[in-house]
């Protein structure tokens, strides 16, 4: 039986997209990071974004295997194996896409070799080791027949602790910086939990959708009841401790705070703060609380893909609103960097074509990855006539 | 040992031009006192800097400073280069802030660094060895004075073979002022602070109290810059003491 022409096509976007990757990386080390639109400025750009929202995006898998776990709760049993994939998926693409970001990727090593314990960089690193290898060994647990109840339980209160820590270590690497105000809050670790949980959630939401369409899996009405109401929770909590953020700094923060604040508020960044709040999480409430959705799955994926946006536009908005305003900001500026630029004040970030060609092998390595997981560790044979139930 | 800067310093074969300078040149950059164990600081007097960047020019000279690339500068308060800041009285109040590393005690790109390619060095000076970067530019972020500068490309000089005296970095690495760390070895004063016309800078080591440098410290009410963020920098501004009021023809 030759395979369905649908799934020739996706195999062959996937292909593209990793080639499209390989040849821009290989073409960014071979010239240096001059060929990004990064600057001395803005010294960060897509691929931290990227970084950032694909750590959170991996919270799905730990709130629904573990979470539900230690709740006692049975009844997105038959999605664990699903949402674990989604999460082994972003983790091991966040980790790729600090390689690409390095002006030395052939050094790299050198951060196992000599590492640095004072850098939450290092931290980092560490918990996201661990973090792929509780992924790994839930998703082993849960292919051996009969799954073991002991083992998921152990496994649970191991990796909600590390689940925290991984949220709050990547918040900590803007968190604890002197330099950058808008990111040296106390907020920002229970920030990115909150926005990890919402944008973790929702992965699984649109996986699940799509995977009920394209193969006989069925994750069952009452857990997408379940996580429809699980979002709304985790999108009011991600909200109020941005509001507070927010509240804060705009009545009683340092004038440098504000300053950085106010490129999201009213500056060049107010687009995408407001895109944001309006359509990516304002929208997707609406469209959760409509009685409709709980029995339309569409409207619940449509609100699902809405919050994803939304927190990748929370990315971006987090790591420039402090890059664009530098705390010593006197006249000429910091060094554009390239020879011919002299200084620039008011530095503008625009991608390039090669970061965009490495954000869309990024991509196709991620949905790679979840495709090979879903064939091979969420259709299981025993598990196809309950199928449906 | 670690300073890969000064020990790869004449390995391309150049001459160092200390040797080439008169008994009398090398008499005006020499450092005044040194200690035992001296820890390195300079102060710059914001009463005489005139703004003229021979600083930052003879630093990317000096150092072999790629185009596009500064690790020294003059920033200027008002809103362009050629603009100044106004007085109270719609006058131009001119005043300059050279800026480069300021080499923190408590410095935040040092804490950072993921393989401590960023160190301080026995005598407090903050350095980069090369050879440990990876490019990853947390310094960069971490940074609050926005001193440091990356290698985006195939450096450019504005002659092919080069300016500088001391060892060109790789592609893909970061770079910053060394506080002529070359220089200091060989007893020295940095670039910058003996070319400036005005002389505006005080080189000196912060553990010798006979030193010109303690001793304009401890008469002139020094500042740092951005004292609130705690990182202890041994660069201070001295501010002027007074302003010449300005005669108005009206009023």
């Amino acid at each position: 039986m030759s395979p369905p022409r649908a799934w020739t096509v996706w195999i062959s976007v996937l292909g593209v997209g990793l080639l499209i990757g390989l040849a821009s990386f290989v073409y960014q080390v071979s010239n240096g990071l001059g060929v990004t639109g990064l600057s001395n400025t803005v010294t960060w750009g897509l691929y931290i974004v990227s970084f950032m929202f694909l750590v959170g995006i991996s919270a799905g898998g730990l709130i629904v295997v573990a979470g539900a776990e230690l709740a006692g709760s049975q009844r997105f049993e038959h999605l664990n194996r699903l949402a674990v994939v989604c999460s082994l998926a972003a983790v091991a693409t966040a980790a790729g896409s600090i390689l690409p970001d390095l002006g030395r990727p052939q050094r790299a090593w050198k951060m196992l070799a000599q590492p640095h314990l004072t850098s939450p960089l290092v931290w980092d690193m560490v918990v996201l080791a661990i973090y792929l290898a509780i992924g790994a060994i839930d998703l082993y647990i849960l292919t051996r027949v009969p799954v073991s109840r002991k083992a998921l339980r152990v496994m649970a209160i191991v990796s909600l602790p590390v689940a925290i820590l991984v949220h709050s270590v990547t918040a900590w690497i803007f968190g604890l910086l002197v330099a950058r105000p808008f990111w040296n809050t106390p907020l920002l670790a229970p920030l990115f939990i909150s926005s990890a949980l919402v944008s973790g959630t929702a992965l699984v939401v649109a996986t699940a959708w799509v995977v009920e369409r394209v193969t006989p899996w069925r994750a069952g009405a009452e857990a997408m009841v379940g996580l429809r109401r699980l979002l709304l929770w985790f999108v009011s909590a991600d909200v109020f401790l941005l509001f507070t953020e927010v509240m804060t700094t705009f009545v009683s923060g340092e004038p440098d705070h504000r300053e950085q604040l106010d490129v999201l508020l009213t500056g060049r960044l107010a687009p995408v703060f407001w895109f944001e709040i309006m359509i990516g999480v304002l929208l997707p409430v609406v469209l959760l609380l409509l009685p409709s959705t709980r029995k339309r799955s569409g409207m619940l994926m449509a609100a699902a893909v809405l919050l994803i946006l939304g927190v990748f536009a929370k990315r971006i908005n987090i790591l420039f609103a402090a890059e664009f305003e530098p705390l010593v900001g006197l006249s000429p500026g910091i060094p554009g960097g390239r020879p011919g630029q002299l200084f620039r004040p008011d530095e503008v970030y625009i991608p390039s074509w090669v970061e965009l060609g490495i954000l869309t092998g990024m991509a196709a390595f991620f949905f790679a990855i979840v495709t090979l997981g879903v064939q091979r560790a969420v259709l299981l044979r025993h598990d196809e006539p309950a199928a449906g139930h | 040992m670690r300073d890969p800067i000064s020990s790869s310093n004449g390995a391309d074969g150049r001459v160092s031009p200390i040797e080439a300078l008169s008994e009398a040149s090398r008499a005006y950059g020499a450092i005044d006192v040194r200690s035992a164990h001296p820890r390195w600081g300079m102060a710059v007097d914001l009463e005489r800097c005139v703004g003229c960047w021979s600083c930052a020019v003879i630093c990317k000279s000096e150092n072999a400073v790629p185009l596009g690339l500064w690790w020294n500068r003059i920033l200027t308060a008002g809103d362009d280069l050629d603009t100044p800041a106004t007085d109270e009285h719609g006058d131009p109040h001119l005043h300059w802030v050279p800026l480069a590393c300021q080499h923190c005690d408590d410095a935040p790109c040092e804490k950072v660094c993921p393989t401590s390619a960023t160190y301080i060095n026995a005598e407090g000076l903050v350095l980069v060895n090369q050879d440990d970067c990876i490019g990853c530019r947390y310094c960069m972020a971490a940074c609050p004075y926005g001193v440091r500068v990356f290698n985006w490309g195939e450096a450019e000089y504005p002659v092919p073979e080069g300016t500088g005296m001391v060892a060109t970095r790789p592609v893909g690495s970061v770079e910053k002022c060394t506080m002529c760390v070359h220089r200091l070895a060989e007893d020295q004063v940095p670039s910058c602070v003996w070319s400036c016309p005005a002389q505006a800078r005080i080189f000196g080591d912060l553990e010798a109290p006979e030193s010109r440098l303690v001793q304009m410290l401890e008469s002139r009410n020094p500042e740092v810059l951005l004292e609130e963020k705690g990182t202890r920098p041994k660069v201070s501004y001295l501010q002027p003491r007074r302003r010449r009021p300005i005669e108005r023809s009206e009023s």
